[in-house]
C-alpha cells in the first residue's frame, strides 16, 4: 500500500475506531460464547500473578455462563487499577490486588463487595488464618480473597555449610540456628573457616522477618505510630547484632546479587517462600547445592496477593463463582507448579504437586518447612501508612550497613523521619 | 492563499476569522486537544491537589498549606533537592564541554561526517531504561566491567552503586552520555551559522586557532550555548528515570529509595514516591510544585549568568 495521506489517515480512523470498540467491550457486547447468561465478565491481573493457564481454562470452563475476558495488565498495576476505578468506566469486574496495596484498599471498603456476603465466610476455615484477616477490613468485611502467600524460611548453601563445619541437616539447621544469636554465632564460624561467605545476605532482609515475626507493626490498630517502641527497637537490635558481629554481606544490587549467589558470598538467603525462584533464576549452576530450613525464632509472610470484586461487578455471584474456582485447592497446586504461587489454603499442601521433592534443593521436600511456616505465621495488622512510616528504618539500616554509620544516631533519625511522616500520613 | 489583506481585515474581527479559518484550525486543533487534556488540566489539578490530603482513592479533605508546612521541615526533601543540583552539575559542566569539543571536531572533519553525527546522536534516541540497566551492570560491584578492568589494573574493586558520590557519578555519567552528542549537534548547527569571512579576517590578523576559538567562536556561540544551558537546567533538574531504574532491584525491599542513604534520590523521584509508592498524592503534588519554582528560579539565575557574560564581551 502506497503511504499516502488518504491512507494514513483512514487508518488513523480505523485505529481510533478499534481501539473504541475495544473500550467498549466492557459496555453492552455480548461475546459469541455466551451460552446462559449472555454477559462478560473482565479479569485484571499483572504477569505472574495467576497462572495463565488456569485462567485459560477458566475462560473454557465458563464459557457456557459468560464470557470471561483476562487482562494481564503491565507497568504499574496499582495506579491504572486506581485510576481506573476513579473513572468509573471499564473497571474490571474481578481484579487482583498486590499484598503491599491491600491495606490502602481496605481503607476503601466500599468501593468493592464484601465477599462473605457472597458465602466466603464459609470457606474461611480452608485458608491460613493470618492471610484471611490481612484481606479483611477492621469490622470483618472480606475484600480480597487469597491467591498466594509468601512464608519465610531459610535458603541455605548445604555444600558451604559444609565447610564450614555447620549441620548440614534441614531438621538438624534448623533445630540449631533456632535464635538470632545461634545464627550469628555459626555465621562467624562460618566466616573464619570459609573466607567471605556470609550467613546473612542483607540486613534489609533480616529487618523484614524480624518485623514480621512479631504481632505489632509500626503503627498500631487505634492509628497511633508505635515504631519507637520495645518490639521495633528489639528488632532493630537483631539486625544491629548482626552488622556488628561481621556476619552479613555487603550490599549487593541487580547482577552482583546473582554473583554472590552463584559464587557463595551468600551462604543463605532468608526470605519468602518465591525467594526459591530467584535463587533458581540468578544462580546458575548451584543446582542441588541448596536446601530451605526454618529461619529463627518463626517464620513471617512477605507478599502474597489477593483476588478482589468491584462494587461494578455487572455478576457478583457469578464472578465470586470464578475466584473460587481459579483459587479451589486444585487449581492453587497448580498456580504453584506453574507460577511459584504459595497457596494459602494448608489442605493443598499434600497435593502430589507440592509434595514432590525438589531437585533444585537436592530432592528435598521443600514443603515440609515452608508449608508449616505458612501455618504459623502471626497475624499481624498493616496499617495504609506502614510502608510509608517503616521506610525510614530501612533506609537508616542501609546507612549502618554500607557507611557504618553509628547504630544509635541511625535509630533516632529513623524514629524522628518515621514520626515526620506518620504526622503527614495522618497517623497520630 | 489568502492573502496578508485579507488576514489583516479578518483578524480585527476574530468571529469572522474562526468561521472563515476553520480547516486550519481544525488541522492544528489535535495538539492543542492533546494539549488541553493530558498536560493543562493535569497541571491544574495538580494545583488542586496540592493543598489536599489525598490517598488517590477516597474523599479528598483540604488541608490548606499544610503540604508546604511539611515540605519545609522534611529533610528528605531537601536532600533530594541536594542531590538534583549535584548531579546536574556533575553532568551538565562536563556534557556542555565535551560538545563544543566534539562539535568543532564535527565542524572541521572532512570525511564520515554524517557518519559521526549520526553516532554523536545516536545514545539521545536511545531509550534511557535500557540504558540505565546496562549502565547498572557495567558499574556492578562483582560483575561489572569497570571493576574487572580495575582489577586487571591491579586497583581494588568500587562499590560504585553504594558510595553516596559514586552514586552521583554514575548517574551523572549516564545523562553526559546521553546528552552530550545532542548538544554538539545543536553547537555545530551553531558553529556552521558563523560567517567564514569573520574566520577569514582572523587569520589575516594573524590569530592562531586558540584565539580563533575564544574570541570568534565562542562569543559568535554565546546565544546557542545559552539555549543549552537552559534546556539542560530544566532536563537536569526532572532526573528521574536514571536513578528509578539504577535501583529499581530494589523495589521489593524499600520502593525507589534512591540506593544506598538516598543519594541517588531526585526531587522528581521523592515526588514520584511520596505520590505514587506511598499513596500521599496531595504532599507528591507539594513537591512537584516546590521543584517547579526551584528550576524557574534557577533557570532565570543561569539565564542572567550567561548573558550578562555575553553583554560584557
Amino acid at each position: 500500500m502506497e503511504l499516502s495521506r488518504r491512507h494514513l489517515l483512514l487508518s488513523f480512523a480505523a485505529a481510533a475506531i478499534g481501539g473504541t470498540a475495544a473500550c467498549g467491550s466492557g459496555g453492552t457486547t455480548t461475546g459469541g460464547t455466551g451460552g446462559g447468561g449472555a454477559k462478560e465478565l473482565t479479569l485484571w491481573y499483572w504477569g505472574g500473578g495467576l497462572s495463565d493457564k488456569v485462567v485459560a481454562d477458566a475462560v473454557k470452563q465458563f464459557a457456557g455462563k459468560t464470557a470471561l475476558k483476562p487482562s494481564v495488565i503491565g507497568g504499574d498495576f496499582k495506579q491504572k487499577l486506581v485510576t481506573t476505578m476513579n473513572g468509573r468506566k471499564f473497571v474490571p469486574d474481578i481484579t487482583g490486588i498486590k499484598g503491599e496495596n491491600i491495606a490502602s484498599m481496605l481503607e476503601e471498603a466500599d468501593r468493592f463487595i464484601d465477599l462473605n456476603t457472597l458465602g466466603a465466610d464459609k470457606l474461611a476455615s480452608q485458608y491460613v488464618d493470618w492471610k484471611w484477616k490481612q484481606g479483611s477490613t477492621k469490622d470483618g468485611k472480606l475484600i480480597g480473597f487469597p491467591i498466594d502467600i509468601g512464608p519465610t524460611g531459610m535458603f541455605y548453601r548445604e555444600d558451604i555449610f559444609k565447610k564450614g563445619g555447620l549441620p548440614t541437616d534441614p531438621a538438624k539447621v534448623s533445630e540449631e540456628m533456632s535464635t538470632w544469636d545461634d545464627l550469628f554465632a555459626a555465621g562467624q564460624k562460618l566466616i573464619k573457616a570459609v573466607p567471605e561467605a556470609y550467613i546473612v545476605s542483607s540486613a534489609e532482609g533480616v529487618w523484614d522477618v524480624v518485623v514480621g515475626q512479631g504481632s505489632k507493626r509500626f503503627i498500631d490498630e487505634s492509628n497511633k505510630f508505635i515504631g519507637d517502641q520495645a518490639h521495633i527497637r528489639s528488632a532493630w537490635d537483631v539486625v544491629m547484632k548482626a552488622l556488628q558481629l561481621g556476619v552479613v554481606a555487603p550490599k549487593f544490587d541487580g547482577q552482583d546479587t546473582n554473583a554472590a549467589l552463584t559464587n557463595g558470598k551468600y551462604a543463605t538467603q532468608i526470605g519468602a517462600a518465591w525467594v526459591a525462584l530467584d535463587i533458581k533464576n540468578g544462580a546458575q549452576g548451584t543446582e542441588g547445592k541448596w536446601r530451605v530450613a526454618h529461619n529463627p525464632v518463626g517464620p513471617a509472610n512477605i507478599g502474597g496477593s489477593f483476588l478482589a470484586l468491584t462494587q461494578q461487578c455487572r455478576d457478583p455471584k457469578l464472578a465470586f463463582e470464578i475466584v473460587t474456582w481459579l483459587l479451589g485447592p486444585e487449581n492453587a497446586a497448580r498456580g504453584f507448579a506453574d507460577a511459584a504461587l504459595f497457596p494459602a489454603s494448608p489442605a493443598t499442601y499434600t497435593s502430589s504437586a507440592m509434595t514432590e521433592g525438589d531437585p533444585f534443593f537436592g530432592g528435598q521436600k521443600t514443603i515440609e518447612i515452608l508449608g508449616e511456616a505458612a501455618k504459623k505465621v502471626p497475624v499481624q495488622y498493616e496499617a495504609p501508612a506502614d510502608a510509608a512510616v517503616g521506610q525510614p528504618f530501612k533506609d537508616e539500616i542501609v546507612n549502618v550497613w554500607t557507611k557504618g554509620k553509628n547504630p544509635d544516631t541511625a535509630w533516632n533519625d529513623a524514629v524522628a523521619t518515621a514520626k515526620q511522616i506518620a504526622e503527614r500520613q495522618g497517623v497520630s | 492563499m489568502v492573502s496578508t489583506r485579507q488576514v489583516g481585515a479578518h483578524a480585527r474581527r476574530s468571529k469572522g476569522a474562526l468561521r472563515s479559518f476553520w480547516p486550519q484550525y481544525l488541522a492544528i486543533s489535535p495538539f492543542f486537544v492533546l494539549f488541553l487534556v493530558f498536560m493543562l488540566f493535569p497541571v491544574l489539578f495538580s494545583v488542586v491537589l496540592a493543598f489536599q490530603k489525598w490517598d488517590g482513592l477516597g474523599e479528598m479533605e483540604f488541608v490548606g498549606l499544610r503540604n508546604f508546612e511539611f515540605l519545609l521541615k522534611d529533610s528528605l526533601f531537601w536532600l533530594s533537592l541536594k542531590n538534583t543540583f549535584l548531579i546536574w552539575f556533575m553532568s551538565t559542566v562536563p556534557t556542555l564541554f565535551l560538545a563544543l569539543v566534539i562539535a568543532n571536531m564535527l565542524n572541521s572533519s572532512v570525511r564520515f561526517t554524517g557518519f559521526y553525527r549520526i553516532a554523536y546522536f545516536v545514545p539521545n534516541v536511545t531509550s534511557v531504561v535500557a540504558v540505565a540497566i546496562f549502565f547498572g551492570s557495567v558499574f556492578a560491584t562483582n560483575a561489572g566491567l569497570i571493576n574487572v578492568i580495575l582489577g586487571w589494573l591491579g586497583a581494588s574493586p568500587v562499590q560504585w552503586l553504594v558510595n553516596e558520590w559514586t552514586i552521583k557519578l554514575v548517574i551523572a555519567t549516564l545523562i553526559c552520555w546521553q546528552w552530550t552528542g545532542y548538544n554538539a549537534i545543536i553547537y555545530l548547527a551553531g558553529l556552521q551559522a558563523i560567517p567564514t569571512e569573520l574566520y577569514e579576517a582572523a587569520k589575516i590578523d594573524g590569530a592562531g586557532p586558540v584565539q580563533t576559538f575564544f574570541r570568534i567562536t565562542i562569543p559568535q556561540l554565546r546565544p546557542i550555548i545559552l539555549f543549552t544551558v537552559v534546556i539542560s537546567t530544566i532536563n537536569g533538574m526532572q532526573t528521574f528515570t536514571e536513578p528509578q531504574v539504577l535501583f529499581s532491584s530494589n523495589v521489593a525491599n524499600s520502593a525507589n529509595s534512591g540506593g544506598p542513604g538516598s543519594a541517588g534520590l531526585t526531587a522528581i523521584l521523592y515526588f514520584y514516591r511520596e505520590a505514587f509508592n506511598n499513596n500521599d498524592y496531595g504532599y507528591g503534588a507539594a513537591i512537584a510544585w516546590a521543584v517547579f519554582l526551584v528550576i524557574l528560579l534557577f533557570t532565570a539565575i543561569n539565564w542572567r549568568l550567561v548573558s550578562r557574560r555575553a553583554r560584557a564581551s
